[in-house]
């Protein structure tokens, strides 16, 4: 096995859709192809991965393999050209739970005249088919909590909240005003927390 | 392992005691050497905590008592024997040993919890995978698998 190895290999997860990446081996052009194998921790056989073998992209979605997230995994990919080909080379050891990037929440917003109403949703779970069962990542991580902002878009008066439940409302406001939210998750246990979500703005209802 | 958290502390209750822990510290300790120290170890095919079953299997009502005796399956027998050639790494190591050993002290000073079937077989369980091993191998091995723990 005479080719250089595939540089890189990792994996890169959001709301654990878990999918390997790598890099081509260095000098070398088209015509790599590549296949891959995956283990999981404490049981240790490889398993090939039937839709990345002979591959020429440089990625293998293996979040169907990698499910469990009270499991943990090594994936290993090997570079094939021309009759050569590179050593195996493996991830590290790859945790779901604590190794996965969290998106940030949904926000919806309702508004009276002196009050918003800001309704948030966690990201759901990587599933294997849009028919398939949700799993919100608050099931996964009991212990997720929101940061809210609130921006009043006129004073620039803005107001921080963190929050457990995933309802809030703000009052006191001025009516006829256009307020701006966005959020962001944070995750205790283990330490995590999602970027926040882009601006959702809402104007409260004028005075009677 | 989460209970009331506040950040980064944890309080956990032991039947009538409660214990402060910051799980934070220990777990950016563990984060700063993680892959160092899992890359130290070869063996695959076993789990010194998730093997046959996993800890996320142990019923909740010996959750407690499981606890107690991994936090002194860690102090007793995994730590001293977690020697590296870089300081860096060693550093870390004592930090995350004398944040086990202060929790160790505190649950000494409490009431045992019950410690049912299925903990006494967890804990045997374990330390059958621990003996299988050579002795530091062992220790590297469990040092590596603390998120597993920390995570449940």
């Amino acid at each position: 096995c005479s080719l250089p190895n595939p540089r890189n290999v990792h994996f890169e997860s959001i709301n654990m859709k878990n999918v390997l990446h790598w890099s081509a081996p260095e000098g070398t052009g088209d015509g790599v192809l590549y296949k891959v194998k995956y283990s999981v921790y404490g049981i240790g056989k490889w398993i090939r991965r039937p839709e990345c073998r002979n591959i020429n992209r440089t990625w293998c979605d293996l979040s169907s393999e990698t499910a469990d997230y009270e499991e943990q995994y090594y994936a290993s990919v090997k570079a094939f050209l021309n009759g050569m080909c590179s050593d195996w080379v493996e991830t590290a050891r790859f945790n779901p739970l604590t190794d996965t990037k969290i998106g940030p929440p949904m926000v919806s917003l309702s508004s009276t005249e002196n009050s918003i109403s800001i309704i948030l949703t966690a990201p759901e779970k990587w599933k294997r088919s849009p028919e398939g069962g949700s799993v919100s990542l608050l099931q996964v991580y009991p212990g997720l909590q929101y940061d809210v902002s609130v921006l009043n878009k006129k004073t620039k008066q803005q107001w921080f909240f963190s929050i457990s439940n995933n309802t809030l409302v703000v009052p006191w406001l001025e009516p006829g005003t256009v307020y701006c939210v966005s959020a962001q998750i944070y995750v205790t246990t283990p330490r995590l927390h999602s970027g926040f979500s882009k601006e959702y703005c809402i104007a409260t209802l004028k005075d009677k | 392992l989460n209970l009331m958290p506040t950040a980064g502390t944890k309080i956990f209750h032991f039947g009538p005691c409660s214990i402060s822990m910051s799980v934070s510290e220990i777990r950016s300790g563990f984060t700063a050497i993680k892959a160092n120290i899992q890359a130290r170890d070869p063996i695959r095919t076993l789990s010194i905590l998730s093997h046959p079953r996993s800890l996320h299997k142990v019923k909740s009502s010996e959750r407690c008592c499981v606890t107690h005796q991994l936090f002194n399956f860690y102090v007793d027998k995994v730590f001293k024997h977690c020697k590296t050639e870089d300081s860096y790494v060693n550093r870390k190591i004592s930090s995350i040993a004398n944040s086990f050993l202060s929790v160790k002290r505190k649950l000494g000073q409490c009431n045992k919890c019950t410690c049912g079937q299925e903990s006494t077989e967890k804990l045997q369980q374990v330390l059958v995978n621990y003996e299988g091993l050579n002795v530091t191998s062992a220790a590297i091995k469990s040092l590596g698998e603390l998120d597993i723990l920390l995570d449940w």
